[in-house]
């Protein structure tokens, strides 16, 4: 059973639409990964609006049932959602999972976002069921669905999705050069590999499809340390450890331009080539969509 | 001010308009620029068509499965599905299943190479 990855928003921190931008995209965080027994959406960026559409477009009035797993309700990662049209269509069934169990502050904030002080529709006066869940260990529609806490100001998670041998993990918002045993090493000798936590590598062991963030670049990221994005070199080092067959890098920085994302990731494709030659490194970019099989 | 018949000749403030010929638009296009057949230039006229050894684009390649590569316009994009061919495609190097198309992307479906250019 394949599992279908698609990227619906691939920029980080807020979303940047214009011609410089229209190759990787400005929506914000959302991917969907859907296998023949369930839909997940992972993050409701800004990104969550088109998926909204064309999930209506494909399902023709049949009800549609999704699982919304929220990194963290950083406003990149849940502003799609008020815009979310399924949301409004009284068929319709989202369960919103929230790390660790019993915990309904994303639950919160995700539906808080649509006070009248922020949003002219309130989160009661959607029609679809929504319903606060928590991850547990049995599968959901086949898939073994698990969560790992990343280093991000205010908390986030990863998350891995595993059926029939077949593997994605979705891990955005961590900055992994927080984790390293010696980050002013790495700073001053960035050609050398990085060591992270076994915890986090046995988390992502022998993906598929690792889709991380990868925001900045060596030069950005001097700049922005314990903004909570990692250099998308460190990604890289991360991918090569656990043993992934390819990389999608996300939450491209808005202040990247198209060429600006190509750089970043021929870097990265650079180092994979030096430490893991079989690993394929690209950047995530919306409307694409692969199958895993 | 009562509308005159020249009022769609000139701007708000009431300068003339300079007008030329009509612009025509410019058709998608995809060039076929490795494999057999190649080159070959391809304005994408319909709504939607088929790439493969016998599809609405024919290519004449045994890499190229019957039906291979469907595209399909959604409003002033064109996206692309891999219709479960058996050597895929794949986009600028990755294997993908669909994609929106992009100005100068390049498609590989086995040894045929074809490049995207976007309307407007």
């Amino acid at each position: 059973m394949a599992l279908f990855v698609k990227f619906w928003g691939t920029r980080g921190s807020i979303p940047t639409p214009g011609p410089s931008t229209q190759r990787y995209g400005g929506n914000t965080a959302c991917v969907e990964i859907r296998s023949e027994g369930a839909l997940f959406i992972c993050d409701g960026g800004t990104g969550l609006r088109e998926l909204g559409i064309d999930l209506i477009r494909r399902h023709e009035g049949r009800p549609i049932v999704g699982h919304m797993l929220f990194s963290h309700p950083h406003w990149d990662h849940i502003q799609g959602f008020p815009f979310f049209t399924p949301a409004y269509r009284p068929e319709n069934t989202f369960h919103i999972y929230g790390t660790p169990p019993g915990d309904r502050r994303l639950f919160q904030l995700v539906s808080g976002q649509m006070r009248s002080d922020y949003f002219p529709v309130d989160f009661g006066d959607l029609s679809a069921r929504i319903v606060a869940e928590d991850l547990s260990d049995q599968p959901i529609g086949g898939v073994a669905v698990r969560a790992l806490p990343q280093r991000h100001p205010g908390g986030s998670f990863a998350f891995s999705f595993e059926s029939q041998g077949r593997k994605v993990v979705y891990a955005t918002d961590n900055e992994l050069d927080e984790l390293l045993p010696d980050r002013e090493a790495s700073l001053r000798n960035p050609d050398a590999l990085r060591r992270l936590p076994d915890e986090l590598v046995d988390f992502v062991k022998g993906a598929d499809l690792l889709v991380a963030d990868g925001q900045y670049d060596e030069e950005e990221y001097a700049t922005k340390i314990g903004w909570g994005h990692p250099r998308a070199t460190t990604t890289v080092d991360l991918a090569v450890a656990a043993g992934v067959r390819q990389l999608a890098i996300t939450h491209h920085d808005p202040m990247q331009s198209d060429a600006d994302v190509d750089a970043k990731i021929e870097a990265c494709a650079a180092r994979a080539k030096r430490f893991a030659p079989e690993l394929i490194v690209f950047g995530a970019r919306e409307g694409v969509e692969l199958k895993i099989a | 001010m009562r509308d005159g018949p020249n009022q769609r000749e000139r701007t708000a403030i009431g300068i003339p308009l300079v007008t030329g010929p009509a612009r025509r638009p410019r058709p998608h296009v995809i060039e076929q620029v490795g494999g057999p057949g190649s080159p070959r230039r391809i304005e994408l006229q319909d709504d939607r068509l088929v790439i493969g050894r016998e599809g609405d684009i024919a290519i004449a390649s045994p890499q190229l499965s019957r039906t291979h590569l469907c595209l399909t316009r959604n409003g002033s994009d064109f996206s692309c599905l891999d219709m479960d061919s058996k050597n895929g495609v794949y986009l600028n190097g990755i294997r993908i299943h669909s994609a929106v198309l992009r100005e100068g992307d390049q498609l590989q479906l086995g040894d045929v190479v074809l490049l995207y250019f976007a309307g407007a």
